[in-house]
Parts: structure tokens; C-alpha cells; sequence
């Protein structure tokens, strides 16, 4: 690669001391090692990354990493991909962050990954391998530890009749005669020989703090296994299930009866099951759920409704509000502006999720501050939380509240960047008030503030916190068999029956619907889209 | 110049970032200690459940896990400092490193279903009994030993802590729900519910307290005892004396009752919609109520508002009034390092007089451990703990989780006088039939 050539090409283009002033080259010559160095230290660790989840088993994440890895060098080497070079942290994060939990997702939505179906197969396999039954050879011992100085053990076994064994890794059981060359000298305490050949014996205390090492000892005897089972005892048992990979059968070698896995739980001819279950793909059974289930279609329709109502109303409230206040104090003849500008806007700097709970508080029928004065001036304390039209306005009033702010200081901003010979000529022309308001204001405010409000729209869509701060969904919709409140908009309704519909945790059923509810957000956006470009249309006339 | 500004720049960004990490790194202050907690049980407007409702940022460390040759435990905040004491004096016994980690009381439940898959988690947790259901049936607790020291321990704590006839955690504590009063507004306690209402009535009518009796609304868990006295039950028990899903007594005669008892009282006004926790505490400790009926968490709290208060055990409706009884122990993960380790330390260490005795004074409790239940001095606790011994052991099985949401939603409705009571609790006891069937 000729130097220069790519050297006038990685120039910033707003380096200011560029190819003209005399130091360019050695600039040029940092920037390149610098790049180089910078590369080198993201290779090697993303080459230590990589080795060290490929020996987790984890080889796909490893491998994308490497493809990942090298498109950044690619990136940063090539002159051609000069211009990606900007865009790529910003494509890195996105893949990281937007794609992969929406493949996930998907993923998600067609296993049964739920309570009883969390764990994965090799791990349930592992935990039934684990477990032991004791056969007609089964026995119990209390153990003493040998320790050699390599750091093998060797244990020392008596069983319920007070007859004694060494039992280790290499040696498996053994029965001692009392001659045994091997034996040391025989401590008073336990009557236990001090050592064995080279082994020296270990105190209760001391075998506590080689705990971590002695549960992975495992003795063989015949078809047992002889473990250590708690400080003071071990014994001689059964593995309890085999694993056939090839077959894909559980075996339980007690009753010998096979398991094979159906749908993520080992199941028996006769129907009996395993516990736990493992996460497995089931198909599209959970999107079939969304629409079949009577206790999830039933108030969908409802649900939905009000979702609508709530995403609207909430901008339209939020904008009025907010415009309101910004052309009251965009009026030039307010006094004190600064003082009420710097007011209005603290609700702003009040974190939502404390504005919220107050409310609640201030809206308690029965120590809330409002519903004491409007009891003391009206005789009248609205139910704000048991009555599902009275929640509803609850909800919008703190949703105004807590939204209002933004839409100030937007429209602010846009009021501004109104030109003012624009309401001297419509002056001139003999315009009200009012006319300039609805022919000038609004439809350039709207040019910019507009696709904010799509954008509060679908962000009210989705606005999960107030709704759960405010009313947690309530109240409860009488004569159904739903978990969904009057007040649950879509993705309430969708956390409720996935964590508190009784169901448990199911992940995979939620990940369903809210593909559903994502669905329905894209045509609600497109939709949205199409109309903010007609309002380009007039930004462009005017 | 302008390199010492860049200088100074990239050293402040530096340090932001440091000081980033090293708040990431610190063990955030969680949920309220379990002290001031109803067990962890309701999925209903329980003042531990509404924290965990919401979409709060809990916290968001990375908990620590277990490594082989290291003690990791898990536990909420109201223990961390006595686990940790007893944690330093293992650590001098027997040379084994042990690492305290902090989490919230449910976050120890839930961030272990997290760990779970990715094959991580601690050594031990401190759970509740009715945790049991979901964690068993997902395969993250290790069946425990107790060996010979499984006498020394209620069998109510034992059983609660039992999930298929494997015994899944060590138990330290019992908890129910007791009667607090006043005892300059009722200097005798009631004994029977009938007396309990005409005193509430009586202290309205003579406009001495707001409200004479406050029930935390909506809540299956301090409603239980109405209905259990009023012969409700939530599942029968079957020969062995575990719960039997298919046989669901909310709608029973007893059940139907009790509910019918909730809005008679409501229609009365003795009793109001929209209590929550706080309310209910506040009207107590102001004085602007008579009576109510909470755990032992709370006990700190009322002593600290200087009402001269009793406790008393719940007063007899046409029956005997079981409330539900919560046990708290140790429990040892399934993907834990050392799993042995893990077990020696409960039977070896946490099953011995001094620790238990360390444990009940740091949080005073009923204790699990009989020869320290047989010491207790202190008579609040007392009562707690006859009131948590003639109680029913909240059922553990996971179908209860269909029953907190249906029952709590049932009891909303009687409150807000939305739907008759019998009706309400029909409906409840249906939704819950057809999830379990369902789930089946």
C-alpha cells in the first residue's frame, strides 16, 4: 500500500494542521501506529475472548466474534471502507443490542423456556446422572482422610458392624488386616493409625477445609460408587440414571424403565415424567396460545381499545399542555418569563418514577391531600383507584404531568425558530389572533414537533412504568377469568400474564406476544410515517 | 497547552470512569431488610411484593458466585451484617473462605433462576419455604442431610422446608401473623372476632380512632385467617398431610363465608378499601387505629413509634383462626461449587446454639431451633411463634401461584364492592381450576 496515497486518504478532513504544514508526515506515522496498536490490542482480546468461550463449548458465540473481529480490522485497515469506519461502533452496538435480543426473542417464542423448563438438556442430564439409589449392595460408613503429600486421598471406612476399609482413586476398596505394612503407628485418641505409607491423617477441622477436593472423590466398588456424603459419613450407592446419547434415552437403572424426551421433560412409555424439565423447542404453539386461549383473548379487544385511547389521549394532552404553556411564555409581554420558564420545567427534573408514587399518594382516597380537599370543599372523594373510568383518569392526569415538560420545551424551541415576518405579513393581511395561530403556528411548529409525537406515541404505547407505578393494571375487571385490570395497556397485560397470571415465569410465551404487540407498533409506525411525510409536504409549500 | 488540556480531559474521563466501575462494583443497598417484610410469598399487594411489581431498577450488580473452595452465600440486606460476623468466625474455625453477597430478599429467588442456566449461583442461599415449589421444580436446590441434628429442629420447619419428600432447606425461623393493639384503646384484647368488631364499632362511633380496625386490603395473606376462620380452606391435604391441588377450598362453605364476612364488614365501614401497608402502619402507630394484624416484621416499627402496644394471638371467629405460617432457612444451590462444603457448614456451624442464638439477635424471630424456641424471653415474640405453631404452613406447591393472583383480584372486587362476594370468589376459585388444569 503506497504510504501516501492512503496517507491523504486517512486524513481527518477536519484535521486542521493537514498535508500543508510542514510536520505532516509524522503525525501521519503516529495515526497509523496508533491504529495498528489500537487493532492489535483489540485482536488479542478478542482472540482471549474468543479461546476462552470456545472452552466453554460455547463455539457459535466464539465464532461470530472472530467474524466480528475481522470485519473491524477490514474496517480500520482498508482504504475502501474508509467511510464505514464511522458507522461501525454505531453497527457493532446495534448488533449487540437491538439484533441479537430480537433474534433471541424469536427464538424464545418457540420454545417452552418457562418455570419447570429453565435449564438445558446436558445440565438436567448431568443433575439425573448426579443422582444415586442405594442396591442390595448399599452401605453406609463413617470415613476418616489420609493425606499424601502429592495431595491424593485415601480414605478410611468403617461400616455399621465395625468393619474397617481403605478405600482411594487407584486402590478402590479394600478390606485391612490388621498387619498391614502399611499402617503407622496407631493414635490413642481414635484408635486409627496415625499414617498410611506415606499418607498422614487428617482432623475433622482439617478435612473440612479439603471439603471442595473430596466430593469429586468417587470410589469404585463392583457397579457402586462409594462418596462422601457429609462430614461424617460416606456410602456405597448406585448411579441412578444413564444417559444414552446416541439413543437419546434415560435409563433409570433402579426400575429400568427408559425415558425419552418429549417437548423438554423426560417422559416414560406409561406417561411418567422426570422433574426438571429443560428448555426445548416446541414450534409456534405459543403464538397459537395468543389466540386461542379464552382467558387471553377474551379482554384483548378491551385491552387494545385503551391502549389506543391511553397512547393518544397522552400525546394530545401532553401536547396541548405543553404548547399551551410554551406560547403563554413565549409572549413577549409576560413579566418575570425567565422565573416561570425555569418553574415549569421542574417537573422535568423530577425523576418520573418518584413524580409517579406521589401522585398515588396525593390521589388516595383516604389520605390523599386531593381527595381530603375535595371532600372538605365538595363533600365528594372520587374513588381514584376502584373505579375503572375514575383510574383512567388518574392515570392520564399523572401521564400529563410527567409528559407535559418535554413537549414544553420542544415547542419553545420551535416557536422560536419561527420567523417573525411571518406574523407581520399575516398582520398586514389583517389576521386574527387565532388565524395566525392555525395558519402559521401550528402547521410549522408541527413540521418539527410532529415526528416527536409519533414518537411519544409509540413510546406511550409501550409505557409499561406508569401504568404498574400508577395502578399496577387495577382495578380487577369483575366476572372474568383474566389477570388483566381496566386499566392494562398491551404490554402491562403482557407482563402480568406472563409473571403473575398464576403461570409462573414464561418467558417463552411472553417473547410470543411481544412479537405480536411488535407487530402491531410497525403498522401503527408506518402508518404514522406516511403521515409525517404529508406534513413535509407543507413545510415544503411554505 | 492544549496537550496538558487533553491531558487533563482524558484523566477526568479516566476517573468518571473509575468511579463508575467502582459504584457498579459495590454492593447496592436493596430492598428493605426482611425484618420489615411479610414473608415473601403473596404475588398481591404485599409491601414486599409491590416493590418487586414494579419496574424499579433493582439492582443490577452481577451477584457473586460460587468457586470451588470458596463459601458464596446469598442473602437480603436485614442479615447481611450477622451472616457476614458468622461468616469471619467460620473463616478462623476452619480455614474456608467465606463470601457474603447482598440481594434483596426476592432478588436471591430470582437472580438464582437466572444463574441456574448459565450454570452458576452460590453455595447457600437464605430463602423462604414457599420458594420451594419454583426452585425444585427448576431444578436449583440440592436435597440437604441434617443428619442427627434434624431433631434439634421444629418439625413444622422441617416439613415446610420438604418438597417431595426431600428436605431442600435448614430451617431458622417461622413466622405468622398476629393481632397488634392498643392498649390504651382496648385494654383487653378480644378474644372472639365478635367482640373484636363491637369494639372496632364502638371506638368509631365515640369518633376515638379513625378507624377501629384496619385489615391491609386485598391481600390473601393477612385474609387467610378469616377464612381459615371461618372454615376456608386454599387445598385439602391428602393422607400424608401434603396439599392436593385438585381439591381447592376457596369456594367451600367456609370459604364463601369468610368472603361474605369481608363485605358485610365493609358495608359496616369496619373495614375500608384502599388500606395499603403504609396506611395500615401509620394509622396504627398514629394512634388512629385500634387494632391490626401483621407479622413480627413490623415489631420494630410500632415499638419505635411509642404506642403502648400488645400483640395477641388472632381472636376466634366460628373456629380457630389459622393464619398462614411462613419458614425462612438456608438452602444450598444445585449449581453451587461445593456442595459438600456447603452442607457441612449448615449442620456443622449455622445448627449450633451460638449461631442460632447470633441469628435470633440480630433479627428476633421465632426460631426454628427448638433448644433456643425453649429460651425466648421476649413475649411479643412469644405470642408470634404459638400463633405461627397453630397455623397452616403456606402452601409451597407451584400450582399456589395461580391462587395469589385470583384470590387477591377476588378480594379487590369485595373490597371495591364491584362484584356480591359469593359471586367474587366463585369466580376466583373457577380461574384458578381451569389454570391448574391447564397447567396440567
Amino acid at each position: 500500500m503506497p504510504p501516501r496515497r492512503s496517507g491523504s486518504r486517512l486524513r481527518l478532513p477536519s484535521s486542521p494542521n493537514g498535508g500543508a504544514a510542514p510536520g505532516a508526515a509524522p503525525p501521519f506515522l503516529l495515526r497509523l501506529g496508533l491504529t495498528i496498536a489500537a487493532l492489535c490490542a483489540i485482536d488479542a482480546l478478542a482472540l482471549a475472548l474468543a479461546f476462552s468461550l470456545a472452552a466453554d463449548g460455547l463455539l457459535v458465540p466464539a465464532a461470530l466474534l472472530l467474524v466480528v473481529t475481522t470485519a473491524v480490522n477490514w474496517i480500520f485497515v482498508s482504504a475502501r471502507a474508509y467511510p464505514v469506519r464511522w458507522l461501525a461502533p454505531g453497527l457493532l452496538l446495534t448488533l449487540l443490542l437491538v439484533v441479537y435480543p430480537l433474534v433471541y426473542t424469536v427464538y424464545l417464542s418457540f420454545t417452552n423456556y418457562s418455570d419447570g423448563h429453565l435449564l438445558t438438556k446436558e445440565q438436567v442430564v448431568a443433575q439425573m446422572e448426579r443422582q444415586r439409589f442405594a442396591a442390595e449392595s448399599a452401605a453406609d460408613y463413617a470415613w476418616r482422610v489420609y493425606r499424601s503429600p502429592d495431595g491424593s486421598f485415601t480414605l478410611w471406612l468403617t461400616d455399621a458392624v465395625g468393619k474397617s476399609f481403605l478405600a482411594s482413586g487407584e486402590m478402590g476398596l479394600q478390606a485391612i488386616a490388621a498387619d498391614d505394612p502399611r499402617l503407622g503407628p496407631v493414635d490413642p485418641e481414635d484408635g486409627l493409625p496415625r499414617t498410611i505409607g506415606e499418607s498422614a491423617k487428617l482432623s475433622r477441622l482439617e478435612a473440612v477445609r479439603h471439603l471442595s477436593e473430596l466430593q469429586h472423590l468417587s470410589i469404585t466398588a463392583g457397579d457402586d460408587t462409594i462418596r462422601i456424603t457429609s462430614l461424617d459419613s460416606a456410602a456405597r450407592e448406585r448411579q441412578k440414571y444413564t444417559y444414552d446419547p446416541i439413543r437419546d434415552l434415560l435409563t433409570d437403572n433402579e426400575t429400568g424403565t427408559a425415558y425419552r424426551p418429549v417437548e423438554g421433560t423426560f417422559t416414560a412409555a406409561d406417561g411418567a415424567t422426570l422433574s426438571p424439565g429443560f428448555a426445548a423447542v416446541v414450534g409456534p404453539r405459543n403464538f397459537g396460545r395468543a389466540f386461542t386461549d379464552p382467558q387471553i383473548r377474551g379482554p384483548f379487544l378491551g385491552v387494545f381499545a385503551w391502549t389506543f385511547a391511553f397512547a393518544g389521549l397522552s400525546v394530545l394532552l401532553v401536547f396541548t399542555v405543553g404548547l399551551g404553556l410554551a406560547l403563554v411564555l413565549n409572549e413577549r409581554r409576560l413579566p418575570l418569563r425567565g422565573i416561570f420558564r425555569s418553574l415549569i420545567i421542574v417537573p422535568y427534573a423530577i425523576p418520573g418514577f418518584i413524580s409517579a408514587l406521589v401522585w398515588v399518594g396525593l390521589l388516595n382516597p383516604f389520605y390523599g391531600p386531593i381527595n381530603l380537599g375535595l371532600e372538605s370543599l365538595f363533600g365528594f372523594s372520587p374513588p381514584w383507584f376502584s373505579d375503572g373510568t375514575l383510574a383512567k383518569v388518574a392515570i392520564l392526569l399523572v401521564n400529563t404531568w410527567l409528559g407535559y415538560p418535554y413537549m414544553l420545551l420542544v415547542s419553545l424551541g420551535a416557536l422560536q425558530s419561527i420567523p417573525d415576518e411571518l406574523y407581520e405579513a399575516a398582520k398586514i393581511d389583517g389576521a386574527s389572533k387565532r388565524q395566525q395561530f392555525r395558519f402559521i403556528t401550528l402547521p410549522l411548529l408541527l413540521v418539527s414537533v410532529a415526528p416527536l409525537l409519533i414518537g411519544a406515541f409509540a413510546f406511550n404505547f409501550n409505557n409499561f412504568a406508569v401504568i404498574d407505578l400508577v395502578t399496577e393494571g387495577g382495578p380487577p375487571t369483575p366476572g372474568t377469568a383474566t389477570p388483566a385490570g381496566q386499566t392494562d395497556i398491551l404490554i402491562s397485560y403482557t407482563y402480568r400474564l406472563a409473571f403473575a397470571g398464576g403461570r409462573g415465569s414464561d418467558y417463552a410465551f411472553s417473547a410470543a406476544v411481544s412479537i405480536l404487540i411488535f407487530f402491531i407498533i410497525a403498522a401503527i409506525t408506518a402508518f404514522n410515517f406516511r403521515f409525517t411525510r404529508s406534513l413535509e409536504r407543507v413545510s415544503e409549500n411554505v | 497547552m492544549k496537550k496538558l488540556l487533553h491531558l487533563a480531559t482524558l484523566l477526568v474521563a479516566v476517573a468518571l470512569f473509575a468511579a463508575a466501575c467502582g459504584t457498579g462494583a459495590a454492593p447496592s443497598p436493596t430492598a428493605s431488610p426482611v425484618a420489615t417484610v411479610p414473608p415473601s410469598a403473596a404475588p398481591s399487594p404485599t409491601p414486599e411484593a409491590t416493590p418487586n411489581a414494579s419496574p424499579e431498577p433493582s439492582p443490577t450488580i452481577v451477584p457473586l458466585f460460587s468457586k470451588e473452595g470458596t463459601l458464596t452465600i446469598w442473602v437480603d440486606g436485614g442479615r447481611v451484617k450477622i451472616m457476614q460476623a458468622l461468616g469471619e468466625q467460620f473463616t478462623a474455625k476452619y480455614g474456608v473462605p467465606v463470601v457474603v453477597q447482598e440481594l434483596g430478599f426476592g432478588d436471591v429467588r430470582d437472580q438464582l433462576k437466572i444463574a441456574g442456566p448459565a450454570n452458576e449461583g452460590p453455595d447457600i442461599i437464605i430463602g423462604a419455604h414457599d420458594w420451594l415449589g419454583e426452585l425444585v421444580s427448576n431444578g436449583l436446590l440440592a436435597p440437604l442431610n441434617l443428619g442427627a441434628k434434624a431433631k434439634s429442629f421444629d418439625p413444622v420447619g422441617l416439613k415446610a422446608l420438604s418438597y417431595d419428600g426431600k428436605l431442600y432447606g435448614l430451617p431458622y425461623l417461622t413466622e405468622a401473623i398476629a393481632l397488634y393493639y392498643n392498649k390504651d384503646l382496648v385494654p383487653n384484647p378480644p378474644k372472639t372476632w365478635k367482640e373484636l368488631k363491637a369494639i372496632a364499632q364502638k371506638l368509631q362511633d365515640d369518633k376515638k380512632v379513625e378507624q377501629g380496625y384496619v385489615l391491609q386490603q386485598a391481600d390473601p395473606y393477612h385474609s387467610y385467617p378469616i377464612f381459615s376462620g371461618f372454615g376456608g380452606y386454599i387445598f385439602g391435604r391428602d393422607a400424608s398431610g401434603s396439599y392436593d391441588a385438585t381439591d381447592l377450598g376457596l369456594d367451600s362453605p367456609g370459604g364463601i363465608a369468610a368472603a361474605k364476612e369481608i363485605e358485610s364488614m365493609i358495608k359496616s365501614g369496619l373495614l375500608r378499601a384502599d388500606v395499603n401497608y403504609e396506611v395500615m402502619m401509620t394509622l396504627f402507630k398514629e394512634g388512629k387505629s385500634a387494632m391490626f394484624m401483621t407479622g413480627p416484621w413490623a415489631l420494630n416499627d410500632v415499638r419505635a413509634a411509642k404506642v403502648n402496644y400488645g400483640v395477641a394471638k388472632i381472636p376466634k371467629m366460628t373456629e380457630a383462626a389459622r393464619p398462614f405460617v411462613g419458614v425462612q432457612g438456608f438452602m444450598v444451590s444445585a449449581f453451587g461449587k461445593n456442595q459438600l462444603l456447603a452442607e457441612t457448614f449448615l449442620t456443622e456451624y449455622i445448627a449450633t446454639d451460638e449461631t442460632m442464638q447470633a441469628l435470633y439477635d440480630a433479627v428476633p424471630n421465632a426460631p426454628a431451633w427448638l433448644p433456643l424456641r425453649a429460651k425466648v424471653t421476649d413475649k411479643d415474640i412469644a405470642v408470634f411463634a404459638q400463633s405461627a405453631a397453630d397455623g397452616d404452613p403456606m402452601p409451597a406447591i407451584p400450582q399456589m401461584s395461580s391462587v395469589w393472583e385470583a384470590w387477591s383480584k377476588a378480594i379487590t372486587l369485595i373490597y371495591q364492592q364491584q362484584q356480591p362476594a359469593e359471586q367474587a370468589i366463585k369466580d376466583a376459585a373457577e380461574t384458578i381450576r381451569q389454570q391448574i388444569a391447564a397447567s396440567q
